[in-house]
């Protein structure tokens, strides 16, 4: 506690009130509505976030205020009060000082009445935009060799920058977006990669390391790009492939492919734009499938879906990257795509739902109905 | 756009205070337009416990001083024109929101006002009940 003393006009004066003493309470000298100045409450756990300025506000105009940490997303949203909200600020604050002492006695000046603060709720970051960004202009085939037309190409292409501006997501929440989307930075802009030039580039690398006897398990990263380089590719989009179908072995430059990423790959190749008899679509699928590797339905998860006509099983493509990440747009596609699903097909469509507060049962609750017509049988959850 | 929330004053921010009541106080029309420097009241505070009384014209309140659940951050939003930045910003002004202050108390008056006009009656309660010894005066 400091110890009393008259003459302190300010919060102080309000906060450590001794005992058996009054103070007057008037309107400050530069009383009023100060719309300038704003009440945000927020967690003890935020605060160092704030005072060491790792906090910002993002949004466009059209858009609701967030609040982002280094690594949270928070929804801002204004409470107000009915109650009359007297502000009182410290009297060492020059800009807000005020050293009235009117005969002695010592006043503390209400600088402005809050008509309420500011919230924050935790909220999912608002990665579906990113996606929107990055797929208005795809890393295609022609720019390898076309760069003339800087003006049409540069059209839909976003620096790290212009992406912390136009989505609202934190630092790391958009890092990791990025990566969820297999993006990579070319000559500053963050891309998505054409899927037919992934698959070429992907074909590329299995018919070298056919080639060259290289092992799938163990590619040596300056063997790959260089070949890859050797036919056209650019460095940076040899590197990625390696990014994106196969994990780094140890912390070298060895790289190993991963078997899933590989034949999720080569399916979708087979199952785009059309859809396929179970059969038909097995066969050629493992004829694809790279030597040595081995693939199953199972890695299909969320990926295809299967539906019985008559004494045929048709498969077709319904990737759950394609699908939106709010849950209500989320829940509303898939049961266009089908009235009622089965636990173990839904499952996957959903477990990556990221609502804060709220679980998967919660979510499950929320948007769907669920209905068990014996208690043997398995759920079946339909539209609300 | 981003606006980037700033503090200068590290771990020690300057504390304010929020003296609450519900309701409006009603100021009278001749002071409408100069609230500046006008008395609104006096908070007084009679023992050593957190319990406070706002006497607002003839009316006076019962508070008491209550921490804040969570802290409340006084934000002041700041136009900065980038003087230093060369190569002429389209974006004429900058908005920063600057920490400004922190807020952890309020004294809070929730009850309805007790009118001070009452007082003489309560002195003839006082005076009424003199004979028995003592009486407590509230």
């Amino acid at each position: 506690m400091e110890e009393p003393c008259l003459g302190h006009t300010g919060a102080e004066a309000v906060l450590n009130l001794q005992s058996n003493s009054t103070i007057f309470i008037a309107y400050h000298p530069h009383f009023g509505s100060h719309d300038d100045i704003m009440l945000l409450e927020l967690d003890e756990k935020l605060l160092p976030d704030v005072l060491h300025q790792r906090v910002v506000v993002r949004g466009q105009p059209d858009e609701d205020s967030v609040l982002c940490t280094q690594s949270k997303t928070y929804a801002i949203k204004f409470v107000g009060t009915s109650n009359s909200v007297f502000l009182v600020p410290p009297s060492d604050q020059s800009e807000f000082s005020d050293n009235t002492v009117e005969n002695q006695q010592v006043v503390a000046s209400v600088f402005k009445v809050a008509p309420g603060s500011m919230e924050l709720t935790e909220v999912a970051p608002k990665l579906d935009k990113l996606k929107m960004l990055l797929f208005e202009n795809p890393y295609r085939a022609e720019e390898d060799t076309e760069m003339e037309d800087l003006e049409a190409i540069n059209k839909g292409l976003y620096k790290w920058d212009d992406l912390v501006d136009m989505v609202q997501a934190s630092d790391d929440e958009l890092r990791s977006g990025l990566q969820a989307l297999s993006a990579v930075e070319i000559d500053g802009y963050w891309r998505v990669v054409d899927e037919k030039y992934m698959d070429m580039l992907l074909r590329m690398l299995l018919h070298s390391s056919v080639l060259n006897d290289w092992s799938l398990d163990a590619l040596n990263e300056d063997e790959v790009v260089n070949v890859l380089q050797s036919d056209g590719f650019p460095c940076k989009l040899a590197e990625h492939c390696l990014h994106v179908y196969g994990n780094k072995v140890d912390s070298g430059c060895v790289w190993k492919l991963n078997e899933r990423t590989v034949c999720v790959h080569f399916a979708r190749e087979i199952l785009r734009g059309e859809k396929r008899k179970m059969e038909s679509f097995m066969e050629e699928w493992m004829r694809k499938i790279p030597e040595g590797m081995q693939a199953s339905f199972d890695m299909l998860e969320g990926e295809v879906l299967t539906e019985r006509h008559g004494v045929n099983t048709w498969v077709h493509a319904f990737s759950v990257s394609s699908l939106p990440s709010a849950p209500a747009e989320r829940f509303s596609i898939l049961f266009k795509e089908r009235p009622k699903w089965e636990w173990k097909d839904l499952e996957p469509y959903i477990r990556d739902l990221n609502v804060p507060g709220l679980s998967l049962e919660g979510l499950l609750l929320k948007f769907t109905r669920r209905t068990q017509p014996t208690m043997d049988k398995q759920p079946v959850f339909s539209a609300r | 756009m981003q606006i980037k929330v700033k503090c200068s004053c590290g771990e020690k921010c300057p504390e304010w205070a929020i003296v609450e009541l519900q309701g409006v106080v009603d100021v009278q029309p001749q002071f409408q337009d100069r609230l500046q420097n006008l008395e609104i009241g006096q908070l007084c505070r009679p023992s050593s416990q957190e319990v406070y009384t706002f006497t607002v014209g003839y009316h006076e309140l019962t508070g008491s001083k209550v921490p804040l659940k969570k802290p409340l951050l006084v934000l002041k939003k700041v136009k900065r024109s980038d003087v230093d930045r060369s190569g002429g910003d389209e974006d004429s002004a900058r908005v920063e929101l600057e920490v400004i202050g922190i807020i952890r108390h309020r004294i809070l008056f929730k009850t309805r006002p007790k009118a001070l006009i009452s007082k003489p009656q309560s002195t003839v309660k006082e005076r009424a009940g003199a004979s028995d010894s003592i009486v407590p005066i509230k």
